[in-house]
């Protein structure tokens, strides 16, 4: 198992965030973690990635314990792929990716040519070999985030971490980006993406990870985590959940918010009165 | 992807050394320019030597026995070498300090002072003036001055709960402003007729009292200092990356921004307290030499070296030989760096 968290907890000085998570992922799946905007998705991340420190239970990364990875072994493994991405100087492409290389040689050395094939292998990998000699910062949301998955293949990590990847890209860009995502997995990398999108993990997951208020509400096959009864658990509205089948016979799960007919603002209306009376 | 994938690959593996090969070119004809102009440079000044006294002069110290007149000697060895030694490695230690400071802070508008070094120099400079030190003692204080300054807001800083370079730049621009009064502070009581002008005149920033002496001064912690960033360069790169994401790729941020930060200030506290205040170049310099080697700091950072180098000999000869007196070096350099900085801001809005 590439990938493996028992009860993590976790958080900042104040208390724990993340409470006794247990999941886990290997090469060949796409995780998602879904549930609302500051619900523990990132910290979670943060303590994948150990850039913050456990409060109890383990992280297991391709079998070994991840407080006994020095950095330089776990940016082998785990690769961080940022949701939007500016630096500030106009960097090339290929200087970007590689940056990925830098647990590869030791402090003292610049990269060599060895290096500089890697970071070409990797762009071709993810079909942006052209633009290796642009300059980063010219390029749209969706090929940065491209060239960041190329940089991940550079580091030759195995397990993908994506933070909202989807959350800055136009729809064309996201769906584009859902196939990279698809492909990858195909390829034997195990991805983790966290999206505020309860649908995605229909259309890229192998397996969905519900959250709420840091604890899992949900983690298995996105067929049997997410249904109507659980969203409404954690978004606090009514959905459906429908599959229907597209004009070339696929079928396709998607989810869909749903109210009672009537007036809106009485809704609202009574909602508050219910407010005030409490 | 089959064949021609790969020779599209190939193709562009291909591009790409040959700009490696072009950027190497450029590096070296910098080299050859920066000992062109430093060359070029010993001929000039209120005592001119033609290109022929300059080179027996050279030789003068090595056994040669041709015609030459003695002052053209010591013009070459006691005045013009360690004035253009330190010109050389304060440019090449301000613009170097100035390109990591920039990469480190992610932002291109940082100049070497950021932490206060400059401002605790000059506070240093004054106190040891105003009680009567000896040069040597005058460059000690500046240097341990600009030293404690950057200490002091790091240490500060590490206590803030923000992000750790905002706090940096806060906690810096704290020291920034406590040094500055304490240096107006200094030049309010200091006598006016004798200390006032000495405090004065070593905040504008000048070559003109260098000698040997005091380069030698700060020549070790200039070399320590420019060695660690020429080695470890390529580094640099990843703390231009937000810390979560250079910390993924293997690297322990905070150890490398301290030993950066050392190695940046021991560079323009040397180079303060050998020339006093010289603005702008620690700012601009990294900047051009952006444009022309591109933002990789593997290239960028001895690049900015040597245009730094190149570019305060040039300005010290404008210092010295522009008017019948010498200007301060400093004002030199800020009334050509100002303009600069506007157009830089100009651009920046532009985009």
């Amino acid at each position: 198992m590439l990938l493996e968290l028992h009860q993590v907890c976790g958080g900042y000085g104040s208390g724990d965030v993340v409470k006794d998570v247990s999941c886990h992922a290997d090469g060949g799946d796409v995780l998602c973690l879904v549930g609302p905007n500051g619900r523990g998705k990132t910290t979670l991340f943060r303590l994948i990635l150990g850039s913050l420190s456990l409060s109890s239970g383990s992280i297991r990364i391709d079998g070994r314990d991840s407080k006994q990875l020095t950095p330089r072994e776990m940016a082998n493994l785990v690769a961080y792929i940022p949701q939007y991405h500016r630096p500030i100087f106009a960097y090339s492409v290929l200087d970007i990716v590689m940056m990925g290389r830098a647990s590869h040689f030791s402090s003292f050395e610049t990269p060599k040519a060895a290096d500089r094939e890697a970071a070409f292998a990797a762009l071709e990998k993810v079909n942006a070999l052209h633009l290796a000699d642009w300059k980063y910062t010219a390029l749209s949301g969706g090929q940065r985030q491209l060239i960041l998955i190329a940089r991940a293949i550079c580091q030759s990590a195995r397990v993908f971490v994506m933070d909202e990847p989807a959350a800055n890209l136009d729809y064309a860009n996201h769906q584009l980006l859902m196939e990279v995502v698809k492909e990858l997995a195909g390829k034997g990398y195990c991805i983790v993406m966290s999206t505020h999108s309860p649908e995605h993990p229909f259309s890229v997951g192998s397996k969905a990870l519900l959250m709420k208020e840091g604890r899992v509400a949900g983690f298995g096959s996105p067929r049997q985590i997410i249904t109507p009864e659980s969203l409404e658990e954690v978004y606090g509205m009514e959905m459906d959940v429908v599959t229907i089948g597209d004009r070339y016979g696929v079928k396709r799960t998607i989810c869909l918010p749903v109210k009672a007919p009537g007036d809106i603002r009485s809704v609202y209306a009574a909602k508050e009165r219910e407010q005030w009376e409490v | 992807m089959g064949k021609m994938g790969e020779g599209f690959r190939a193709y562009k593996a291909h591009m790409e050394a040959v700009r490696q090969r072009h950027y190497g070119m450029l590096m070296w004809g910098m080299a050859g320019a920066l000992l062109a102009v430093t060359i070029l440079s010993f001929g000039i000044g209120y005592y001119p030597l033609s290109p022929g006294q300059v080179i027996s002069a050279f030789l003068s110290r090595f056994g040669y026995q041709g015609e030459i007149l003695p002052q053209a000697v010591t013009v070459f060895w006691s005045i013009r070498l360690p004035r253009i030694l330190s010109a050389v490695f304060i440019g090449a230690s301000l613009a170097a300090a100035g390109a990591t400071y920039q990469g480190m802070f992610r932002n291109p508008l940082v100049s070497p002072d950021i932490l206060g070094v400059s401002s605790g120099a000059g506070l240093g400079a004054a106190f040891a003036i105003l009680y009567g030190a000896s040069n040597w003692g005058i460059q000690l204080a500046a240097f341990a001055g600009g030293v404690s300054a950057v200490a002091a807001s790091y240490v500060i800083s590490r206590k803030s709960t923000h992000s750790h370079t905002l706090s940096l730049v806060l906690t810096g621009s704290m020291i920034m402003s406590l040094c500055n009064a304490g240096i107006t502070m200094i030049k309010y009581v200091a006598d006016p007729n004798d200390v006032l002008q000495q405090i004065t005149f070593w905040l504008m920033g000048s070559l003109t009292k260098t000698d040997m002496n005091a380069f030698g001064f700060s020549f070790l912690p200039m070399l320590a200092g420019l060695s660690v960033l020429l080695i470890f360069r390529w580094r640099i790169n990843l703390l231009t990356l937000e810390e979560e994401e250079a910390k993924s790729l293997g690297i322990n941020v905070r150890r490398y921004r301290l030993m950066f930060i050392g190695a940046s200030t021991l560079l323009s506290a040397a180079a303060v307290c050998l020339g006093g205040l010289i603005g702008w170049v620690g700012l601009m310099i990294p900047h051009m030499a952006r444009a022309l080697v591109g933002a990789d700091y593997g290239r960028l950072i001895p690049a900015s070296a040597m245009l730094g180098a190149g570019y305060l000999v040039l300005m010290d000869d404008i210092a010295r030989s522009l008017l019948s007196m010498e200007l301060p070096i400093g004002v030199v350099t800020s009334i050509l760096g100002a303009p600069f900085f506007i157009y830089l801001i100009v651009k920046r809005k532009e985009r």
